[in-house]
């Protein structure tokens, strides 16, 4: 009986779950099957149709003329905008200014000695070492306008996001309302945040500081609230049975409970206006990020890899001290007061004794001896590698001809397929696709996402820029994947993989592009690498991390029944780890695009390309369309491949 | 609504804790189910059908006496964790009435409450509710940092309460470094530092290995004997129940089954779901010699060895069996009655009538509040009582305890109707 009744009952089940998805496709396919013809006779053809499209560069380009005319004019401007574009201006020159009176020597110290009071000698030596490679690659000056940004970008971003992070954290309301929000804002690229803030303030600092800030606050934001939201409820509640009053229960038991969170928002947020404050140089950051947009655009390599590594170093020794410092809270442990004192006391006197002995022997810039040039033979080695690995290496091919090869046999069929296929065919496949991982809700999303993007009148361009991505994500699935397999069942390939994958997740998004121009040429191949060696570390990390959380007990009881690797992989570990599979495509998902957009820099076309376009030419209108569709792509993307809220929503 | 709780208030002693008809409903508009008699009549199956919500706790009524350890105790699910909530309203009562030293709970203030939870009820938690960024010295402290006190000052009363729960030495460290049982001495600590009048324990030795936890239990009965401080402790443990209590109100779905003191809940179970609960505990080591004993004859009145009334059977039965005759129950140099081999084996096996030996008509004046009548009929539980069961109280402890109505129950007259709501069983 017992033997019988179990496989009855899970092909019930079975049945029950494929009637589900089943039950789904036929409710769209009678709506296709009704719908379809129709749109079909009305407006033949693949692409969308022109008579759908609302043209909105004529109102968008009177607009961008409107602000530039009213800047100097409109209460607006004057008493809002231009107080916040004056106090950004204020506020990074003033902290510019103090670095560069602060001597490289004063700032290398300062570094070294923050590092080592949070973190120890290593990292320390580290920072010291960082900062002294900036230095030695002539990268001094630009290191410190980046850095000179950064500090305020990071201010303005905690502060915003910390206030944010309250509200949602203590407000029920203002959580339900700034959720989605700070969600949506998450999955967007970079890129699309640029020209917003562009047609408001222009091209210049304060433009690229408010597009950090924007895109650097929501993290701090959202980790906040959580923080709030994850406080212990034994403690809260122990807090008021002793009869604290609201302030006292914030400010001594939810916020410092909440600290490890909220030292981790600051973390990412210092991580993302680094990516952001780099990728804003294209609206006037200036600094690191503009020289390795200027070597780019004329794709000398070595310049542009004199100016990357600093900005790698930065993200390193950034990522690394305010980790440490989220370790130490975690661990709690903290010197007596009267020491820590005498401690800093004694720190600041060495500071303030270095500083002052580089103003006195006059040593306040970086000296032009210690420079090492390192452009030219980067370049030396790329032109031999032009000359010897692009192609013609025998067997294996070189690399211009694989992204070739790619681009021809994978990026074009793809391109042209998705180009080929009727609009509301893609339409049908983009909402049931959406409807069989998520719910009716994020496929009603996707799709109306997708169909803003034809409204918008850049169909073509985004399916170009969507079979780049698609193509991205698909050899980023696989070798993940794979990576993380092999690093969840082998101890040493884990060993081997941390570190690397530890340095590929603080680099900036641009940072990518310059071994793969280096490496592949200008082109969509070389975008599409760039947006796989970027998103590939995430992707390996959440699966694996996904693998080794596999409940051990139910891997015992495999084991203990004689099922192979094999059997184990794929009949308990993937099944179990099936939401940590689903996420990591979801943010696979969301950061091939962030950089395929960036790709537009080096040959990738399509919205990217308008983007760029538009902020060279100051044609926003173009720019703005395509900004807008790069947010619709990212929404539609995000909501097609999310699942977690319904399964969230059943466990709860 | 048939629930009246005898009043028990001995003139000497007012109660600390007044609760009257206390209900909490969970739930879309929780306020119409204790009103409606329809509503409230209805068992939890019922009431979720029909209304959506869950009461949690149904019509209790208590007084806890100045000094005395109330124990309630139940299963999980029972309502005796959101009960004690109720007392200092961390969980919001939705009916009934509370009164601390006579002032109504539920009338206070925001001000009032605060002042109630920062200076005469503390509470301990079964997960403790520390906080992981403190160190012991400054979580002990906590509550009278809450208070306003100095830094110096609190620092200094908190280190004498840190010795106080013997964790000297450790005032440095933090949670995380602690063990389960030293992390609840910080929390047991933490309470005491705001001198409450009373204590409120929630579970609090409930996530501990056992050997710990009877630590902690000894740790609870040495700090009460010490200061006398009035406890209201919640328990699902009966062998905890049973050794710390002066009584003990045994909850079931939100009711109160049965009130009164280890002797009566052991002796006279009020229905057999209490029955059930106390059937594996060693009667001989609850029971008192009070239960076991009858009337002296004038042959018994001479010789034989003596024990206090307040001793337990089992005690009695180590001296019978050495002198080989009964024994005399002796108080204040008074033969209230003797014990003997039959009367004592008749409590063990529990075929004895509780109600059976008539009483002397002295009750001792000294044994406190007269508990009320337990209205179960006295019956012959089946069950071998005597068995060696876990839930062992020790000696010791279950007549060290006893003050409150130690030998205070009185043979049922006439049934009268349950104390608490025992129809819902």
């Amino acid at each position: 009986m017992a033997t019988l009744s179990v496989p009855a009952s899970r092909l019930g089940a079975d049945r029950l779950l494929r009637s589900r998805a089943l039950g789904k496709l036929l409710l769209l396919a009678l709506f296709a099957a009704v719908l379809a013809p129709w749109a079909a006779a009305r407006w033949p053809g693949a692409a969308w149709p022109h008579a759908l499209t609302v043209d909105l560069s004529g109102p968008l380009a009177s607009a961008s003329d409107w602000v530039v005319d009213n800047r100097d004019s409109h209460p607006l401007f004057l008493y809002f905008f231009g107080y916040v574009s004056n106090a950004v201006v204020l506020c990074v020159r003033a902290v510019y200014l103090t670095l560069l009176a602060a001597g490289w020597a004063g700032v290398t110290v300062f570094g070294a000695l923050v590092a080592w009071r949070v973190a120890g000698v290593r990292l320390a030596a580290g920072t010291a070492a960082a900062f002294l490679a900036c230095g030695a690659l002539g990268m001094w000056v630009p290191t410190m306008q980046t850095l000179a940004l950064m500090v305020v970008a990071v201010l303005a971003s905690l502060a915003l996001g910390m206030l944010l992070g309250l509200a949602a954290g203590l407000s029920d309301r203002l959580d339900r309302a700034l959720r989605p929000v700070l969600d949506t804002m998450q999955v967007l690229p970079a890129f699309a945040y640029l020209l917003p803030v562009v047609l408001v303030f222009g091209i210049g600092v304060p433009a690229a500081v408010l597009a950090t800030v924007v895109y650097a606050a929501p993290p701090m934001a959202r980790l906040t609230s959580l923080g709030l939201r994850a406080a212990d409820p034994g403690v809260m509640e122990a807090v008021a049975s002793l009869g604290a009053t609201f302030r006292q229960r914030l400010l001594t038991a939810r916020l410092p409970l909440a600290r490890k969170e909220i030292m981790l928002g600051v973390n990412q947020t210092i991580m993302m206006a680094l990516s952001m404050a780099v990728i804003a140089s294209m609206i006037g950051a200036g600094g690191l990020g503009d020289r390795v947009y200027q070597a780019l655009a004329s794709v000398d390599v070595g310049a542009a890899l004199a100016a990357g590594i600093p900005i790698v170093l930065l993200a390193v020794v950034l990522d690394r001290v305010t980790a440490a410092v989220g370790e130490r809270l975690g661990e709690g442990a903290e010197a007596a007061p009267g020491r820590t004192a005498a401690r800093r006391a004694v720190l600041a006197a060495v500071l303030a004794a270095v500083v002052l002995l580089g103003r006195l022997t006059g040593a306040l810039t970086w000296p032009g001896g210690w420079v090492a040039d390192i452009a030219a033979p980067v370049n030396t080695a790329k032109d031999w590698m032009v000359d010897h690995l692009y192609s013609g290496v025998p067997v294996v091919g070189g690399t211009a001809d694989w992204a070739a090869h790619f681009t021809t046999w994978v990026l074009d069929p793809i391109r042209d397929g998705l180009q080929g296929l009727p609009w509301w065919a893609l339409l049908l496949v983009v909402a049931a696709v959406a409807w069989l991982i998520g719910t009716w809700r994020t496929a009603l999303t996707a799709t109306l996402a997708m169909a803003a993007i034809g409204v918008l009148g850049v169909w073509k361009p985004s399916l170009d820029t969507l079979s780049q991505v698609l193509a991205a994500v698909a050899v980023t699935l696989v070798i993940g994947f794979g990576a993380a397999v092999a690093a969840a069942r082998s101890a040493r390939c884990e060993r081997m993989l941390r570190p690397v994958l530890d340095v590929c997740q603080t680099m900036p998004q641009f940072v990518y592009l310059i071994p793969v121009v280096a490496l592949f040429g200008v082109g969509r191949a070389p975008a599409a690498a760039a947006a796989v060696v970027y998103a590939l570390p995430a992707v390996i990390r959440i699966v694996g991390q996904g693998l080794r959380q596999v409940d051990p007990g139910a891997l015992e009881a495999a084991r203990s029944l004689g099922a192979t690797g094999a059997q184990q992989l794929w009949q308990v570990q993937l099944p179990l780890a099936r939401r940590a599979l689903l996420l990591a495509v979801n943010q696979c998902v969301v950061l091939v695009l962030a950089v395929v957009v960036v790709g537009g820099l080096v040959g990738g076309g399509a919205l990217g390309y308008n983007v760029v376009f538009g902020l060279a030419q100051g044609d926003l209108a173009t720019g703005l369309v395509a900004g807008a569709a790069i947010v619709c792509l990212g929404l539609m993307l995000d909501r097609v491949t999310q699942p977690v809220e319904r399964h969230v929503r059943k466990g709860a | 609504m048939t629930l009246t709780v005898p009043t028990r208030k001995p003139p000497t002693d007012a109660p600390v804790f007044s609760v009257d008809g206390l209900w909490k409903v969970f739930g879309p508009k929780a306020d119409r189910v204790p009103a409606d008699p329809e509503l409230s009549a209805l068992d939890a199956a019922g009431l979720r059908a029909r209304t959506g919500c869950t009461a949690a706790v149904r019509d209790v009524s208590f007084d806890v006496l100045k000094g005395e350890v109330f124990v309630v105790m139940g299963l999980s699910g029972s309502g005796k964790s959101t009960l004690v909530r109720c007392l200092t309203r961390l969980i919001e009562p939705t009916a009934g009435t509370i009164a601390i030293d006579g002032e109504d709970v539920r009338a206070m203030d925001k001000g009032r409450l605060r002042e109630l939870r920062r200076h005469r009820a503390a509470m301990v938690f079964q997960h403790f509710g520390l906080l992981p960024h403190r160190t012991v010295l400054d979580n002990v402290a906590y509550g009278l940092e809450i208070q306003g006190v100095g830094r110096s000052e609190r620092r200094e009363r908190a280190a004498e309460v840190v010795a106080k729960v013997g964790l000297e030495g450790m005032e440095k460290r933090r949670p995380g470094q602690l063990s389960g049982g030293q992390r609840q001495r910080v929390g047991l600590a933490r309470a005491l530092a705001v001198d409450p009048e009373v204590l409120l324990f929630d579970e609090p030795f409930s996530a501990l290995d056992p050997l710990i936890r009877r630590d902690m239990q000894e740790e609870v009965v040495r700090l009460h004997r010490e200061e006398g401080r009035t406890m209201v402790f919640i328990t699902h443990d009966l062998s905890e129940a049973l050794k710390l209590g002066d009584r003990i109100a045994l909850m079931r779905d939100g009711r109160v089954v049965q009130l009164g003191t280890p002797e009566e809940i052991v002796g006279s179970p009020a229905d057999d779901y209490v029955r059930a609960f106390v059937r594996d505990v060693p009667r001989e080591q609850v029971l008192t010699v009070r239960t076991a004993m009858r009337p002296a004859s004038a042959a018994d009145a001479a010789g034989g060895p003596a024990v206090r009334p307040e001793a337990t059977v089992a005690e009695a039965i180590e001296a019978v069996a050495r002198a080989g005759t009964a024994a005399r129950v002796v108080d204040a140099g008074r033969c209230l009655g003797v014990v003997d081999s039959d009367t004592l084996l008749g409590v063990v096996a529990g075929t004895a009538d509780p109600a059976g030996p008539a009483r002397p008509d002295t009750v001792p004046a000294g044994a406190g509040a007269p508990a009320p009548a337990v209205t179960a009929p006295p019956g012959k539980p089946g069950a071998p009582g005597a068995g060696p069961a876990p839930a062992a109280a020790t000696p010791e402890a279950a007549s060290g305890a006893r003050t409150a109505g130690a030998g205070g129950r009185r043979a049922p007259a006439s049934p009268t109707p349950p104390r608490t709501g025992t129809e819902a069983i």
